[in-house]
This record gives C-alpha cells, structure tokens and sequence, in this order.
C-alpha cells in the first residue's frame, strides 16, 4: 500500500508519520503507535470504544481514514490529563461506573468534550453525550450519575 | 456437506505463512463443554454458516483477506434445518447422525389429571422468545505462542474457566495440558458467551504449527454469527388453578433451539425445566424439555442459563390467571410462593434461605406498585402507561453430580500484606473487587494495598471451577475465608510462640495483635519481618466443594440446585397506540442475593441486568432465515443505548441470610436480568389490555396486537 505522509497534533504533540494510506485512525493509534486506550469493539462506528476527540469534536476513529488526520489536533484517552486522572474520572471510579471496563475510554472521552463545552449539562444533555457509546455491564445510570455528581460539586 | 476442500492457491501466496484444515489436527477434532460434537475445523459437514472451515495465518490482516479467498471449499448444499418442531418430526434432515434431539428430559409430580380437575379455571398458552446475543463489547481476541525451549504452549485470550479450555485445547492438540497456560483476563464482557471456547484452540493450533506469535481478532460481523445465543425457545404452558389462587397443575412443554451443537444445551433445558414452574408450589406437574439441533447458529450459555425464557412463560400465565380471577396480581403469588420445606415443580424440597415473602412484601409497599392506577392518570389516547410485576428465582452453582468448587491460596508477604490466589476469573463483573473487600475482611484488615488478588492464570492460580452459574464469587469467597482462617491461626501460633501469650489470649484488629486488655503485641507488618528471616512466612489453601442437594431427579442430569437466589421487579412502560413502540419508564429490581458485600458491584450487576433485560423483552433477537444471519451488527441488532435506557432504576436488596454463603450471601449475576422481560409485557398488558406472548416486544408485535389490519 502507498504510504503518505502525515503532520498532526496528538495529545499536544506535533507527530510527523509515514504511514500506509489505507488504515483508519484507530489502527494507526493501537497498532503503530501502541496507544491501545482506545478500543475497537466494532469497527464500524457502531459502538464508540474508539472514541477521540478531533478538533473539540467527538469521532469514531476506527472511521477516521489517516489522511484526514492530516493538520488536525486529535486527543486520546492518553492525553486527557498529563499525570493524574481528572476529577471525571475519578468520578466515575468512585460511583463504580464501569464494570468490564471496555466502554470506559470511549466514554470518557465523549464526556470530557461535553464538560469542556458544557459545565452543568443537564440529564438529557448527559445522556445524549453518550448516546453513541454503548455499554453491556451497566445500565448506564452510575455513568450519568458521575457526572451528575461531579457537576454539581463545579457550583 | 463438504466435497473437496483445495488449499495450495492460498499456500502460494507471498506472505501467508500456515493454512491449516482438519488433517493438520494432531488429536481429537472436536470441542464442546459437555459433549465434544463440534469440530475444530470441519471435515465432512459444515452445520452452521459460523462453522470453520480453514485457519490461516499471515504476515499482515489485507492478505489473510487475499488467502481466504484462495482456499476453495466445493460444498453439496443439504437441506437447512430451521423450525426446532418440524426437525421434531421423522422424516426432517438430520443435522447430526443421531438424530436432531440433544436432550429430552420428562418430570411428572403428583398426578396431572387429577389437577387439572381440581382446577376451577385453566389457562392454555404458547409463548415464544428471542434469540439474544451477549454482545460483550470486546470480540473474541487473543494471541498465543510457543516456546520451544520450555515446551510451552502460552494463550492470552478472554474466557470464563482457564483450566477447561486448558484440557480442550490438549484433547485437540493431543498434548499434556500442564504443557499449554492459559492467561485469560482481562476481558471485557462475558455474560456467558464467553464460556464455552471461541478462539483458544485455534490459536493453540496456530501457535503450535508455525511456532511463531500468532494473533486473533474476530470482527463483530464475525463474531455475532459464530458465537453462542440464548436459546430461542417455544413453551406450551396449561396451567390450572383453583377460583381462590391456589395452583393446581402445570403442563409444560419446552422445545430449546440450540442450533448445529450442543455446547451447554443439555443443562439449559434442565434448568429451564427446573424452574419453569416460577418459585411457586405447583403440587401436579408434567414437564417435558426438548433440546433440538437445527441449522440455526449455536446456542449455549447467556446470563439466566434457561430461566429467563421459562420466567417468561410463567410470570405471563400469572398475569393473566390474575386478570381472570380479578385477582390482586400480588396476592396471586402470595398464595403460592415458595416457603422453606415445600416442593419446587420438579418435586426437589428446598431447604435454604428463600426472600420472597419480603419481596412481595417490598413491591406492596413501592409507590410505584402501590399508586399504578396513578401512573397512568397520564395515559392518552395515544399513549398508555402500565404498571407490571414479575418474580422469579434462580439456582445458583452446577447442580448436582457436576464438580463444582471453590478452591485458594494465600500466602503471607515480606511487607505483612498478603497475595491471595484464586481461579476464578473476573469477566468485567467486579469479581476482583468483591474477592478483595471479602479477603481484606476474612484477613481482618483494612489497607486494600495489603491484599493482592491473582486469577485467571492456569500455571499461578489453583483451579477454581468454572466462572458461571452466579456462583464464582461464592465459590472463591468461600475458599477463601476458608483459607483466611488457617492463616489467621497460624499467625496466632506464631505470635504465641514468639511473644508467649496464650492463642486464645490474642485478638487482631486491623492487622495488629492485641491482648485482653487490647495492648497491642505486634502488627502483620512486624510478624511478617521476623518470619521472613525465619524463612517461614505462611502459606495456606482453602477448598470448598459447592453445597449441592442430598437427592437428585431420576432422568435429569445436575438437578436439583440446593441454594437459590431470588427476585423481583417492578416496571412502567409507555406504550405508543400509533407506533407500537414501548419505552420503559421506571424499573425496580428487588434482590435477595442474600448479604450484600460490594455494595457498587451489586448495583452495577442490577442495573446491567435491567437495561439487558429490557434488551431482551423489547429489542433484541437474532434473526435467522435458511440458515443465514440477517442480523450480523449493532446497527441491525439493536442493544439498548443511553437514550432507551430508563436513568430512574432502583435496586432494593432482599438480605435473606444464607447460612451456608459466605458472609451470608449468595450470587445474583443472573436473578438480576431474569424477572425484568416478563414485568415489561404485564406492564405492556395492564396499559394495553394486550398480551404479547413472543419476546422481544418489538414496536411491529405491539402494533399488530392493537390493531388488525383490514382483510384483503
């Protein structure tokens, strides 16, 4: 397969990559670069395991071909916090949200780009944040109640 | 069947690296939990269009792609077994040379003609289910290779009993099982579905050829075909009673499609038969249970194992026996509940702790129940609301005559924490949360850094039984506490013998020692130092074989079960007249898993088996026509998301104390899905006036029971 080169921002650091034209987003992250936080569980964009976030909006990178990364700035489930978990995920943790814990990062992901747009979503808001995300384990409520939690402790 | 099968095109291609077909099979060619009927790689015959075929292995995932096309497979079509009743019949196909019935288990109690006379009213129905998929978001993966050196086979790959698919493996590869480990966490989602084997022996046999890493991912398209269901089930029920409530009679036919194997078919009918008269003292009864081969996928193991369908059937015969003796639907049960010492429908006393007086007890008194006139005070012409209860129980462990077993290890670290080894397996149920707070408890200390849980490890871990039947965090809690005792006394030893003060003179809290008079001798921290340089820090095992009942149902392998989880739920739903499509509003789960250890964990198992359940009564079935999948993605099979799910779900713990669990308790994994589909479809009844009789309640089935369509 042609390989192309790309030059894009992932996790606040510039990456200049060659890479074979065909993969999509995910693979590139799992495979080339071991970033195995996102999940594939479908890779269809069925799911939302491989959630990131491009440019302040939420994708399905198993989606993504990699050409289209080309100039954008992507954030991964790596990249969300330099050291420690944010207070989101340790919202999550503490209400037990997950249990299998596949779902999680695609979650989190699609969370952290509704809280960075929205500090006190409401119900309805949270739960269409994570419409595109499913979960088996849960029933999503301790999920939305995390954030439920955690926003109001922002007041 | 199978005419020729032609793989030199795809050996030539650059890149591919191994094709193997059944001659490269060096044992037995077939895998299966209870009977080995299917083949590794198939020879003769392909039953299902999820059956293998080949195994290739190749440099990168776009040739493999290339090579499968390559391999040809000249097939003689035969005819496709499809409806279970009709390969009922003589003269059907057979998929299997013995016929098309797996099992067929036959229990009579008391005498059913003299029932049915006693009856004032009967009711006659057939009911139908789906056939769920697990959908587990992780697929079946894993990786495997072969150290030559060592002549050892090492698996990486998601299942529920290492040391079972570790003998699998070996029958298949005809090799000593201490030769294979198997490492099998962590793994996202079970439910079941993981149970039986999905790709270990192929990588085994992969692994093994090319003596190189070998990887393995099934893709979600793949995965739904291939992997097992819940069995889709027909059940006739006759049910008789009398005008005051009491149950008389039951006459039970349950016919279990299972597809091309048997994987765990055989105890999923006896389960279902076990519990298809509902937790309730039915004094006459005939059962028959059927498990059929057709060509329609497989079938096997799926949280319920048999109940969820029969809890169907009898929690709508309940429903409707209420409507018609204009009974209170819960005073209906009342009368006939299950009470320590009475006959379940097969004819087993149960002899253990039961919860349901104080479920139903529970479910008089929720708003939600209690005020369901109320709820609907906002129902439209074209929106109806309706109220609906179900309950059920659920045997918890194998049955009777299947080993099954608890077994660990722990021993004493340098640091004074400890490492607690268990084969149990944790598939994405917080099992390893829960063994910590029960070691950390039967440890008697606090610090979660002091105790390190270990599982899924065939070489590090003792084999303990299978991760399933509700009962893997029972089993390892036992032993567990089983060997926290014996370490506990032998630290008391210790400290007798080091500081002289009598055993019976010292206490622990939280990891110290103390005397009577609570000074403290020494802590597990100090003790741990001065073993250390002994060379004698502790080890001690736990074993605990799983209670089971002293007597056993002549003609029904592992039956009965001896300790039984209950429960209950309450469910709203809004039924749209137009649509036909069902929303559940409220949903209350009420649990009697006896002592409840891991307060979030058994939420989270309620509160899945909700939404799962809901899947199961409204949307979710696997549709099968001539053998070929017509749903094969979650954009055709359709699981509950955010926006189905209801936010208001309340779980009440039922805490009857069960003597022999540990701490008191028992498992839920199951209950907690199995009484939510039938509450669904008596709620859709009490808004409706309408019974639906075949999960799932699809917006289609709800339609067409509202209104008929004008005749042609």
């Amino acid at each position: 397969m042609k390989k192309i080169k790309i030059d894009f921002i992932l996790n606040g650091v510039k990456i200049t990559d060659e890479v074979p034209a065909n993969i999509t987003l995910s693979e590139y992250l799992r495979d080339y670069l071991k970033l195995t936080g996102t999940k594939e569980g479908c890779s269809k964009g069925e799911c939302g395991a491989c959630t990131v976030i491009i440019d302040d909006k939420i994708f399905d990178s198993c989606l993504i071909l990699i050409p289209e990364v080309d100039g954008k700035d992507i954030t991964t489930i790596e990249g969300i916090s330099k050291d420690d978990l944010t207070p989101l995920q340790n919202s999550l943790i503490e209400e037990g949200a997950f249990q299998c814990g596949f779902c999680a990062s695609g979650m989190v992901m699609s969370l952290t780009n509704l809280l960075s747009k929205n500090e006190k979503p409401s119900l309805e808001e949270i739960r269409e944040s994570i419409s595109g995300n499913l979960c088996r384990c849960t029933g999503y409520k301790k999920i939305i109640d995390a954030v439920i939690k955690l926003t109001k402790a922002i007041i | 069947m199978i005419k020729k099968i032609d793989i030199s095109k795809a050996l030539k291609l650059n890149g591919v690296v191994a094709v193997l077909t059944y001659n490269d099979i060096p044992g037995l060619n077939g895998f299966g939990i209870a009977i080995q009927d299917q083949p590794v790689l198939c020879y003769d015959k392909v039953r299902y269009i999820g059956d293998a075929v080949a195994l290739v292995a190749c440099e990168t995932k776009e040739l493999l792609d290339k090579a499968i096309d390559l391999i040809e497979v000249e097939y003689e079509p035969l005819p496709v077994v499809e409806d279970p009743l009709k390969a009922l019949e003589k003269d059907s196909p057979k998929v299997h040379e013995n016929g098309n019935i797996h099992l067929h288990t036959k229990i009579d109690k008391g005498d059913i003609e003299k029932g049915f006379k006693e009856a004032d009213l009967i009711i006659e129905n057939e009911y139908r289910t789906g056939r769920q998929e697990h959908a587990y978001l992780e697929t079946e993966s894993g990786f495997a290779f072969y150290d030559e050196d060592e002549d050892l086979l090492t698996i990486f790959c998601g299942g529920q009993y290492p040391f079972r698919d570790q003998i699998q493996i070996a029958r298949v590869l005809a090799i000593d099982p201490r030769k294979i480990r198997i490492i099998d966490e962590p793994m996202g989602g079970g439910f079941g579905g993981k149970d039986e084997i999905t790709t270990q022996i192929h990588l085994a046999l992969l692994a093994y050829h090319t003596k190189r890493l070998v990887k393995m991912e099934i893709e979600r398209d793949e995965s739904i075909v291939f992997s097992w269901k819940k069995h889709p089930m027909i059940l006739r029920y006759k049910t008789g009673v009398k005008k005051d409530g009491t149950l008389t009679s039951n006459e039970i036919y349950i016919y279990a499609d299972t597809g091309a194997y048997a994987s765990l078919g055989g105890p999923i009918v006896n389960l279902a038969v076990e519990h298809s008269c509902g937790p309730y003292r039915v004094p006459n009864t005939h059962i028959e249970g059927f498990c059929i081969y057709t060509n329609n996928g497989v079938s096997g193991a799926f949280r319920g194992f048999g109940v969820n369908q029969v809890t169907f059937a009898m929690e709508s015969q309940m429903d409707e026996i209420a409507e018609k003796l204009n009974m209170d639907p819960v005073l209906l049960r009342r009368k006939n509940i299950l009470k320590k010492g009475d006959e379940t429908g097969i004819g087993s006393k149960i002899e253990t702790s039961i919860g349901l007086k104080k479920i139903l007890d529970e479910i008089e008194k929720h708003p939600l129940y209690k005020d369901r006139e109320k709820n609907k005070i906002d129902s439209s012409e074209y929106k109806k609301y309706g109220v609906g209860i179900a309950i059920s129980y659920q045997g918890t462990g194998l049955g009777v005559g299947l080993p099954d077993y608890g077994a660990c290890w722990i021993e004493m670290r340098r640091d004074g924490g400890f490492n607690v080894y268990s084969g149990s397996v944790e598939i994405g149920q917080q099992m390893k949360t829960t063994l910590k707070l029960i070691a950390l408890e039967a440890l008697k200390i606090s610090d979660e850094d002091k105790v390190f849980i270990i599982t899924g490890d065939t070489s590090i871990t003792p084999d303990c039984g299978t991760t399933t039947a509700s009962g893997a965090t029972y089993r390892s809690r036992r032993a567990i506490e089983i060997a926290s005792k014996k370490m506990i006394d032998i630290l008391k030893k210790e400290v007798n013998e080091i500081f002289n003060i009598p055993t019976d003179e010292i206490k622990i809290e939280d990891g110290i020692f103390k005397n009577l008079n609570d000074e403290k001798i020494t802590t597990y921290e100090d003790l741990a130092e001065i073993l250390y340089d002994k060379r004698r820090l502790p080890k001690t095992e736990g074993h605990f074989n799983f209670p089971t009942s002293k007597t056993k149902i002549p003609g029904a392998f592992g039956l009965p079960h001896y300790i039984f989880s209950f429960s209950g739920a309450i469910a709203l739903v809004e039924v749209n007249i137009l649509t036909g499509k069902t929303n559940l509003i409220k949903a209350v789960n009420l649990i009697d898993g006896g002592r409840v250890i891991n307060k979030i964990g058994f939420e989270g198992q309620s509160e899945g088996g909700i939404v799962m359940g809901m899947g199961y009564a409204l949307m979710e079935d696997v549709i099968i026509k001539n053998g070929e999948f017509l749903v094969k993605n979650f954009s055709t099979y359709l699981i509950p998301t955010s926006m189905d799910s209801p936010y208001q779900i309340e779980t009440i713990p039922i805490e009857s104390f069960e003597e022999l669990g540990p701490y008191g308790s028992k498992g839920i994994g199951e209950t907690t899905m199995v009484p939510i589909a039938p509450a669904i479809t008596n709620a859709i009844f009490n808004a409706t006036g309408k019974r639906i009789k075949q999960t799932p309640a699809t917006p289609e089935r709800v339609f067409f029971a509202l209104h008929k369509l004008p005749e042609k």
